[in-house]
């Protein structure tokens, strides 16, 4: 390692003690054995890499492998990797011609599956975040939005307390992404009130993808995307499994889950059933109750996956199903009841008493999703693989009716979109160094909307075909990525009637581009600067919407002439991780044109209701520019202050008002927590935290618009924190969570209820977790 | 084989479920109140007249067309009922009889703005003896204009309360009146 990259990571990175002095002797040698586990026989042909210095060897017949020309007393990332088998990563100590034996599982069809996937398709070269398993467990139970709420540049816009939706830095809705088990969530994202059909139970992992990630997950994914993937199916032959239980205070809610996993012992077959039941009543603000915001929610997943020879199998179904009530005081008739509300302190039509009954207005929504996936390992480098998805997705709205009649037992809006979509990707392991694929995707989707649907019934196809290289050459600092994709769409949509009167004809065609550039200073600190190019067609309803807003009292009205959204995103972002450190800081720019708004008209529309302000869907450039981050820094030996911060500024740069602010940019947030994690508990973390997160006032929003008041800055406090247990071999896990402390009144700017009640106060929530 | 069997299984199992779904109504019936036209029946001793407030189209799009309610100065007796109705369908809903078939949750009121000389009183009640103000009677006082606001509440928490009954507003317009 040269003296000069040693003193740039330390200026970098202002930490760090690499061991790497250039005096030490690097005359050593790592030598061992691969063993499969069951039985146990060597291994040959399995793969030995050292991630530090780049090299790699290969085991013989008899398992033997060896890597010379190691620095003696310096600690290696060794990466044990073998075809038919499981992956393993060591950190060793290369003593004088250190001897080491490692034991890899054989046959482990499914993880191995995951670990190649990754191997195939390694992470984006771009900023990224990952809710960290405690928080993922801290938050079990919760809805997506709220899980992700943690993690820096992501935020949540909410519709009362029941309905949130994940914000990637300032963008939401049909500009991200949700990514479930490598299947796009296709629903009716548009809506604002409309959150994203995810049960997050059933990820293993949950990551965000930050700024345009429209080369890897298609046009929806312009400001970033939200990527779930499920534990990996078992290895070992027989049962498994886990129950979870989780009783809140707010809303006197339970949460029953569990999943069952076996694997057949004489053959590759391995398969999973997961199913969550979540019911709750009215939650509880500091001063009284929240009438209607009860949920019931159940949701199932079975997924199975087998081989044969070169072929691996995957398939699933997993069905989601969601009622939730929609906070009653916010259902507003007309501008002055919502000004009336907007003046009133306390909710009006409130009923403060608790109830698990849900009635209108509520939601209800439904997902169900078969996914077949097949792939073909052509040889070692090459693999070929296919995926066939159904989605469909139900969607009704019952609102608040006046009579007793038909109109009482049925929807006022419903939406069912059915979508088809194929993929076919040929990837390959790295070939002179280059690592990526190439893969085509198709889609269909026919959308039926009620009848006084804001948004007309319509057909859709669409076409892309994409490329990805990625390119690292160990113990080269520097690692490439190059992406592009070309997308078609094409909808025919019937603005009034049915699909059988098709009046308007929409087509957009776009390319997408992004770069990456990613260098690791040593083994814990990197800097990624990745620049992408992305778009977005304008959806239906920004095309065609013709109706009034009831919940922000507003007539919108769409533009059939709009163009698409184009995105050049600009992030640099900064990562280290150690044993004890972990940091992240990402600052970006994006500069969208066309970007598509509502723009407030300053006239009214007469209706029936009274008169409404007008908004029209308008296209300008705007810019989005932020700073987020996030760190764990220890303070003793078990003792971390971890805090966090998501900065963001939208503006308008063209039409007048130039540089007005853009509106429902997530004010400034600051975290920040103590944990104390029991000493010897990392691998299962028994922990407990206490944290805050302020919330600053958002004095930036656009100049105009009737809906002015801007809630005040309010800080919360959270504590949390979980216990490992073991019942005889079963380990056991109890946690305890408890939000908004000290009971604080407050109301956020992100949520569209905020003229209408406060948010929820203490919420105590108390976990069990029982592996089997 | 083995593998052949389930992999078969599955396709079936899937094909089950598509069946199934595909056994759905492809058209959710859905049921949305869309009130475009509110007449106001107005009669008394040698007067018989509609006043129509109608926007075809509903919100959006062309304005509503709107009747001037012009009234014979100084006259006493005259009453008004009100209909409601959705005329973009055919045959039209009529929600009249809707409201006043319950009547204890709903109520209409009635304002006078711009110095229009005209007097409005209930002239009914609801099941239990609470205002409901379907009919009203009219007195007019000398020539004069300004205008009418007829709002009807759902579920109004104070009916007495007619500035501020609570409960939200199904209608809420203004017609132009003309005392002559």
């Amino acid at each position: 390692m040269s003296s000069r990259r040693q003193a740039l990571a330390a200026a970098v990175c202002l930490l760090g003690s690499m061991a790497h002095a250039n005096a030490q002797h690097c005359h050593s040698a790592l030598r061992g054995h691969i063993y499969e586990s069951s039985p146990r026989e060597p291994l040959p042909y399995a793969t030995v890499f050292v991630r530090e210095t780049g090299q790699s060897g290969m085991s013989d017949e008899t398992g033997y492998f060896e890597i010379i020309d190691l620095c003696e007393d310096s600690s290696y990332t060794v990466e044990v990797s073998h075809i038919e088998c499981d992956h393993l990563v060591r950190i060793v100590r290369v003593r004088e011609n250190t001897a080491i034996d490692f034991t890899l599982e054989h046959d482990a069809v499914l993880k191995e599956v995951v670990i190649t996937e990754k191997a195939l398709a390694p992470a984006p070269a771009q900023a990224q975040a990952t809710v960290s398993q405690t928080d993922l467990d801290a938050t079990r139970g919760a809805n997506l939005a709220e899980t992700l709420r943690k993690l820096p540049g992501v935020s949540v816009l909410s519709t009362g307390t029941t309905i949130g939706k994940p914000v990637i830095q300032g963008l939401h809705s049909n500009r991200i992404a949700i990514v479930n088990n490598n299947v796009v969530l296709e629903g009716q994202q548009w809506g604002r009130e409309h959150a994203p059909e995810i049960d997050p139970f059933s990820a293993g992992k949950i990551m965000v993808i930050k700024g345009a990630a429209g080369v890897r997950y298609g046009p929806g994914a312009m400001g970033g995307a939200v990527i779930l993937e499920p534990e990996p199916l078992r290895k070992q032959p027989g049962f498994g499994g886990w129950i979870s239980a989780a009783g809140n205070s707010s809303g006197r809610g339970g949460i029953l889950a569990a999943a069952a996993d076996w694997r057949n012992p004489v053959s590759s077959l391995a398969a999973r059933i997961q199913a969550t039941i979540k019911r709750s009543g009215n939650l509880r603000a500091p001063d009284y109750f929240l009438h209607n915001t009860g949920l019931a929610e159940y949701d199932i997943t079975a997924s199975a996956g087998w081989r044969k020879n070169r072929w691996e199998f995957e398939s699933g179904i997993s069905s989601f199903n969601l009622q939730t009530g929609i906070l009653r005081s916010a259902h507003v008739g007309n501008l002055t009841d919502l000004q009336l509300a907007i003046a009133s302190d306390i909710p009006l039509n409130n009923q403060n008493r608790f109830t698990y009954a849900i009635d209108r207005p509520f939601q209800q929504a439904s997902h169900l999703t078969l996914r077949n996936r097949a792939v073909l390992r052509i040889n070692d480098t090459w693999k070929l693989s296919g995926q066939y998805v159904l989605q469909y997705n139900q969607r009704r709205e019952y609102d608040v009716v006046r009579s007793s009649g038909s109109a009482s037992t049925r929807p006022q809006l419903s939406f069912q979109l059915w979508t088809n979509t194929l993929d076919a990707a040929i990837e390959h392991q790295p070939i002179r160094h280059w690592q990526g694929g190439i893969g085509v995707q198709a889609i269909q989707q026919t959308n039926f909307v009620g009848r006084g649907g804001l948004i007309p019934d319509y057909n859709a196809l669409g076409g892309s075909v994409w490329i990805m290289e990625r390119r690292r050459r160990y113990p080269q600092p520097w690692e490439f990525e190059l992406g592009a994709r070309y997308d078609y769409r094409h909808t025919a949509a019937a603005s009034s009637g049915s699909l059988n009167n098709i009046d308007t004809l929409v087509h957009f065609g776009n390319a997408s581009g992004t770069t990456g550039i990613i260098y690791h200073f040593n083994r814990h600190c990197s800097v990624t600067f990745n620049s992408g190019l992305a778009w977005r067609p304008p959806h239906v309803n920004e095309l065609f919407a013709r109706g009034v807003h009831h919940g922000a009292g507003t007539f919108e009205q769409g533009n059939p002439a709009l163009i698409s959204e184009k995105a050049w995103n600009n992030n640099l972002s900064f990562q280290w991780n150690s044993d004890q450190w972990t940091a992240q800081v990402s600052v970006y720019s994006n500069r969208i044109r066309d970007f598509i708004y509502l723009d407030p008209q300053n006239t009214f529309v007469l209706t029936v209701r009274g008169a409404f302000p007008a908004y029209f869907y308008r296209q300008a450039d705007a810019i989005l520019n932020g700073l987020d981050g996030c760190a764990s820094i220890p303070l003793g030996k078990s003792l971390h202050f971890e805090p966090g911060f998501s900065l963001i500024r939208g503006r308008r740069v063209t039409d007048a008002p130039e540089g007005d602010w853009l509106p429902l940019m997530p004010a400034d947030r600051y975290q920040y927590a103590i944990r104390w994690t029991k000493p010897g508990s990392e691998q299962r973390e028994s922990y407990i935290r206490l944290g805050g997160t302020t919330v600053l006032h958002q004095s930036r929003i656009p100049a105009a618009g009737l809906l002015k008041p801007v809630p005040a800055a309010y800080t919360l406090l959270n504590l949390d924190g979980a216990l490992q247990l073991s019942t005889g071999k079963k380990p056991v896990e109890i946690g305890l969570s408890v939000t908004n402390l000290l009971n604080i009144r407050y109301r956020d700017y992100m949520n569209f209820f905020r003229f209408y009640a406060d948010e929820p106060g203490i919420n105590i929530s108390l976990r069990l977790k029982l592996i089997i | 084989m083995k593998i052949k069997v389930s992999s078969f299984a599955s396709l079936a199992l899937m094909l089950s479920v598509l069946f199934a779904l595909g056994g759905c109504e492809k058209h959710d019936h859905t049921e949305q109140e869309n009130i475009t036209t509110i007449k106001l029946l107005v009669t008394g001793p040698g007067f018989d007249e509609v006043f129509t407030w109608n926007d075809a189209d509903g919100p959006g799009g062309n304005a509503p067309v709107i009747d001037e309610i012009a009234l014979p100065a100084s006259t006493t007796g005259l009453q008004c009922a009100i209909v409601v109705s959705d005329e973009s369908q055919s045959p039209a809903v009529d929600y009249a009889s809707e409201i006043s078939a319950e009547n204890e949750a709903h109520l209409f009121t009635w304002t006078v703005t711009g110095g229009a000389s005209l007097t409005i009183t209930g002239a009914d009640q609801d099941a239990s003896g609470k205002p409901f103000s379907q009919i009203t009677n009219w007195v007019t006082g000398q020539a004069s204009t300004g205008f009418l606001n007829v709002k009807l509440y759902h579920e109004p928490t104070d009916k007495t309360n007619s500035a501020n009954p609570g409960g939200e507003v199904d209608f809420d317009i203004a017609f132009p009146v003309k005392i002559q």
